[in-house]
């Protein structure tokens, strides 16, 4: 199979590329968090994903709600699903032996994902609220897609402004790089875990919320964006959450790359194939590991 | 209570023989109710193998599962090799998958390994419908017709004695200890001298082969695979249900998993279809907080079991 590739090609795959790495970028910032904070990787990060498209699949269709204004309600709502996830189960395995919180949050996240498909059945969903394309410079730009990645900016922008600036923010990143000294400090550890796995699902709602615009949704949708979030973290580098924005526009471009060369149907063979690379060259990631 | 082998071997003796002569008395459901239950063993052993001595979690533990299954039936199909050296190879196809993940990941300590092995079954179920030309695609692969169930319920039965067979082996030998050391602290057992990495790359390929080889088994039997039947998530899911359920870590708990579950399963739960990934969910939740060790765990716990068992 021979391609010609022309300039415009190019800037598609570069522009499709940023696009869905603004997306990337947020969903795996959720999951670096709670893993930094907490050294917990959370298996039901892509089903708490789903769940916030869900959210804004019923707001969209049953009160007709613009589907851009309902991010904010499903990430307050996953919020609050974090925190009681946080709250009742996932502390009791902070501190055990990584197999323990592997296989809790696993499942949890079968259990998730065989709720969604009780109520919501199966089907494949869509928001059909905005389609189409500008054209700019012979390059498409998918105004659903564009919109999104505007959304996905501003609250992973306004995610660091908060984790950069606020006390409630340093208190995270303390508890990230020291739990015991931030014990010392008079930091609530217990009460920041609860906020992180709060903060970090809200973040995963709002990715699946946006997604919910772009395609189609349906229950079992989440267990490629924990993989793919893990996969954006290990790029950047784990416990390096700026690191997670590298990872996440590298992850958008080579999938796009990938799309222009090979096929979509193989778009996830190359995801993985970057994360068996990566782990074999530089496992520390791209930017290096966590900073201590 | 003393569990001496002068009471031990004679029974195991029973049971075996029973198993040997059941296909000649029983029904055809039970013969292959019986099929399924050595099949579980032999999956549940293996992962338990991995997952359970060295507390390395492969959430795609049915990845090789399905490329047993795919190599046996393309050998079987297209090559034209009997069923019981395609099961062979299927093990071995099964193994070399899991030397090209376990190589970059194991050398890692940390979840890699197991987030690797979460996106494996994906990976294998695209490779599979795209290259169509081999796998039949999403059409599937049809085997020549075949009536074997007998001989397959043997095999499959000599593969779960022998999977049981080699973690007892495992258990009781100091490449167990050592597996069990890197478990419990891989930074003391590094410090003790163990070579980790070819430690758990070892065990991560003998608990590849086993899935390999029945996945093949089953492909055989059963004449018609495709990539949504042999990659399912759910054998993954009730592989770790069952090892968790029975206790990890030990000789027993695998089998004792296996058939309680599979006999659970077909009795209670075939009623519930749709509610059932949310029980398997639940049990995991519960058995990871409440008993990490199992019934086996509990029952060694409480008899002063040996810890061999």
């Amino acid at each position: 199979m021979s391609v010609v590739v022309t300039p415009e090609m190019i800037g598609q795959v570069v522009i499709s590329g940023i696009l869905s790495g603004a997306l990337y970028a947020m969903v795996a910032l959720g999951l670096a968090l709670i893993f930094g904070v907490m050294r917990v990787i959370n298996i039901a990060h892509g089903p708490l994903l789903m769940l916030g498209a869900y959210v804004t699949f019923f707001l969209y269709s049953r009160t007709g709600m613009n589907p851009f204004l309902t991010v904010p309600l499903a990430m307050a709502a996953l919020f609050v699903v974090g925190v009681l996830l946080q709250r009742t189960l996932v502390f009791r395995v902070v501190d055990a032996p990584e197999l323990s919180s592997l296989l809790l949050t696993f499942g949890i996240s079968i259990a998730l994902v065989n709720v969604a498909q009780n109520l919501f059945t199966s089907d494949l969903r869509a928001v059909e609220y905005i389609t189409g394309s500008w054209s700019v410079g012979g390059v498409a730009l998918s105004k659903p897609r564009f919109i999104a990645f505007v959304f996905a900016l501003a609250v992973t922008g306004a995610a660091f402004l908060f984790l950069k600036t606020t006390r409630l923010g340093k208190a995270i990143r303390a508890t990230s790089q020291s739990r015991e000294v931030a014990l010392v400090c008079g930091i609530d550890v217990g009460r920041i875990h609860m906020l992180t796995f709060g903060l970090a699902s809200a973040l995963a709602a709002g990715g699946g919320a946006l997604l919910a615009v772009i395609v189609a949704i349906q229950p079992e949708m989440g267990g490629v964006w924990t993989f793919k979030s893990f996969l954006v973290i290990v790029l950047g580098g784990a416990g390096n959450y700026p690191g997670a924005l590298l990872g996440g526009l590298l992850l958008g471009l080579v999938e796009q790359l990938a799309s222009l060369f090979l096929t979509t149907q193989l778009s996830e063979v190359v995801a993985y194939v970057l994360l068996v690379l990566v782990l074999l060259v530089r496992p520390t990631g791209l930017l290096g590991g966590r900073q201590t | 209570m003393r569990l001496s082998p002068a009471v031990v071997l004679p029974a195991l003796a029973v049971v075996l023989a029973a198993l040997v002569l059941y296909p000649f008395v029983g029904t055809g459901y039970g013969v292959r109710a019986m099929l399924q239950i050595f099949m579980w063993i032999a999956l549940a052993g293996s992962w338990n193998l991995i997952s359970g001595l060295t507390g390395y979690v492969s959430f795609g533990h049915v990845a090789f599962f399905g490329a047993g299954a795919y190599t046996g039936a393309i050998l079987v199909a297209s090559a034209g090799w009997s069923w019981p050296v395609a099961a062979l190879a299927g093990g071995i196809a099964a193994a070399l998958l899991a030397l090209f993940i376990g190589y970059p990941c194991l050398r890692l300590k940390g979840p890699y390994f197991a987030i690797a092995m979460l996106g494996l079954n994906e990976v294998l179920r695209a490779l599979v419908s795209y290259f169509e030309g081999l796998t039949g695609g999403g059409n599937g692969l049809s085997l020549p017709t075949l009536d074997a169930t007998r001989a397959i319920y043997y095999v499959m039965g000599v593969l779960a004695v022998a999977v049981t067979a080699m973690t007892y082996a495992i258990i009781t030998s100091r490449f167990g200890l050592r597996l069990m050391t890197i478990r419990e602290d891989e930074i003391a057992a590094e410090a003790m001298g163990i070579d980790t990495f070819h430690h758990k790359l070892a065990a991560f390929l003998l608990s590849a082969v086993g899935p390999g080889i029945a996945g093949a088994l089953t492909a055989r039997d059963q004449g018609y695979i495709e990539p949504l039947s042999v990659f399912p998530l759910a054998i993954t899911v009730t592989m770790i249900v069952m090892v968790l359920f029975g206790g990890k870590g030990t000789v027993w708990g695998p089998v004792l998993g296996a058939a309680a579950l599979f006999v659970i399963q077909e009795i209670v739960w075939a009623r519930y279809p749709y509610v059932h990934p949310l029980l398997f969910g639940a049990i995991i939740v519960a058995v990871v907080l409440l008993m990490p060790r199992g019934v086996l765990g509990l029952l060694q716990l409480k008899y002063r079991l040996p810890r061999t068992i």
